[in-house]
């Protein structure tokens, strides 16, 4: 946020920052052996689609990599929109490693056509001791922050907050509390 | 990586430029001029004036909800909204602001809060009632885009002289109707009041039309936003249509409730006035309209 912004307003939104997405897999050792978190084998990223011709026809090529990927992986996609107006891409794949590669190989491509700004958050489903917990990877923080849900749109704050303090020196956690954006209806 | 910005409106930032670098010209000479005339008293003059623009700074959220009678409602008492407000927050990547309602038929919306994070976003009930979920999107993202620019304290800032001069003038009508003439000055010119007075309703007026014109570029600015966080202007321009026509509609009584709130709502309360547009805080509907479309146009485009 330069002054150039403020004097003339702003001219883009702020660009995606996927570098640190791969961080999760070298965390997934400590999230296994010292949390006891296992992948529960699906992972979904969810842009904002714009209504412009340009941005469908660059995102065929996008969707066509994506199949691409899948086919090499052997894993599965599936395609959502939710009542928001975000598309989702849903991947199913045992081997965590290939979800976020996925992910990743998605968000790059999309950024490379020059629609990186559209991407919102990239999300990973773990099979916990008692419920799932997730990993919410925001594009435009470049960081993760996990999301438990507990059911009528409430989430378990205290274990959220557990794991920020045991996970903190392996994963990039957000620090600013208030944008740990809920993916209540996320497709997973 | 390829980063592409719409709207890459020339024009309009030099305009902007333009009209502050003007307004930042009038206060030099208008500054020049009191230190000549006045040489005594305007140091604490001018303390107040910057304690009561810093007290409408710090204070812009509360006072502007208050005097719009807003409530400021928790995630339980309006979900739907707080998610709408999240996800664009999230895509223009600001903090979430606090989330009022306004209740009155009249669908409007504002922004206010010296900085993004001190800011809140307001809808009216008839706003929320009366637009498609995705126009209010368009409406929502408008209204965070102002809070994105800091409209607040541009136009905080801009009016700042303004209100210099305006108790500047009233300062000299007092000094004038006091007598103020112990004169060290022994020349038969004109009293020192009476030129500070006539000076400082010139900068009001000129500072006035210059505060307006910027306002009116913020709006397009913030348009611009829109079309940018919610990648779909057609649904900001639906809503704009939507709210001019049925602003015109409601009855005047509730009209002017509002009507001191101008500046900060997406649309002013009388969409159809007789001013000229050079008095107007907002640009006339078919030119933001026209605005928008030409956005549209430019993200349907490759790359340069």
């Amino acid at each position: 946020m330069g002054l150039r912004d403020i004097l003339s307003g702003r001219k883009k939104l702020p660009g995606p920052k996927d570098d640190r997405l791969f961080a999760l897999t070298t965390a997934a050792v400590t999230m296994q052996m010292e949390l006891g978190l296992k992948t529960a084998g699906a992972g979904a990223i969810a842009f904002k689609p714009q209504s412009s011709g340009e941005f469908r026809s660059a995102f065929d090529d996008v969707d066509k990599l994506v199949d691409a990927v899948a086919q090499q992986f052997g894993s599965q996609v599936e395609r959502k929109s939710d009542e928001y107006g975000f598309d989702w891409i849903v991947v199913k794949d045992p081997d965590l490693e290939d979800l976020v590669t996925t992910a990743h190989t998605l968000a790059a491509e999309l950024t490379a056509q020059g629609f990186g700004e559209q991407l919102l958050a990239a999300i990973f489903k773990f099979d916990g001791d008692q419920k799932p917990v997730y990993f919410i990877y925001g594009f435009k923080r470049g960081a993760f922050w996990p999301f438990v849900p507990i059911g009528n749109d409430k989430r378990d704050n205290a274990q959220e907050l557990e794991l920020k303090a045991k996970l903190e020196k392996e994963l990039p956690i957000e620090q600013d509390l208030t944008r740990w954006l809920a993916l209540f209806d996320a497709p997973l | 990586m390829k980063r592409r910005s719409y709207g890459r409106d020339a024009g309009l930032t030099m305009r902007m430029i333009l009209t502050t670098g003007l307004l930042g010209l009038l206060y030099v000479v208008f500054a020049v001029v009191l230190f000549q005339v006045l040489n005594v008293g305007l140091v604490p003059m001018i303390v107040i004036v910057v304690a009561i623009a810093f007290f409408q700074y710090y204070t812009s959220d509360k006072l502007a909800l208050a005097a719009a009678g807003a409530k400021v409602v928790s995630r339980e008492q309006a979900p739907q909204l707080h998610d709408m407000v999240e996800r664009l927050c999230a895509m223009a990547d600001l903090p979430k602001p606090k989330v009022a309602i306004m209740d009155t038929p009249v669908p409007n919306a504002f922004a206010t809060g010296r900085s993004p994070k001190h800011a809140a976003v307001c809808v009216t009930t008839g706003l929320w009632e009366r637009l498609e979920p995705k126009e209010v999107e368009g409406v929502l993202a408008h209204e965070l885009s102002h809070i994105a620019n800091r409209d607040v304290l541009v136009m905080t800032l801009a009016s700042f002289f303004a209100m210099l001069a305006a108790m500047l003038t009233r300062f000299g009508l007092y000094a004038g109707m006091w007598g103020g003439g112990d004169r060290r000055d022994n020349n038969n010119g004109p009293p020192v009041w009476l030129i500070v007075m006539l000076v400082s309703m010139l900068v009001y007026v000129i500072s006035y039309i210059l505060i307006r014109t910027i306002s009116r570029y913020r709006e397009y600015a913030a348009d611009r936003g829109s079309a940018l966080i919610t990648g779909a202007p057609e649904y900001l321009m639906s809503a704009l249509q939507k709210i001019s026509s049925q602003m015109t509609l409601i009855p005047n009584r509730d009209l002017r409730q509002v009507e001191g709130m101008n500046a900060f709502f997406i649309i002013p309360a009388k969409a159809k006035g007789n001013l000229a547009e050079l008095f107007m805080d907002h640009p006339p509907i078919e030119k933001r309209l026209a605005a928008l479309s030409e956005i549209a146009r430019e993200m349907g485009r490759p790359v340069a």
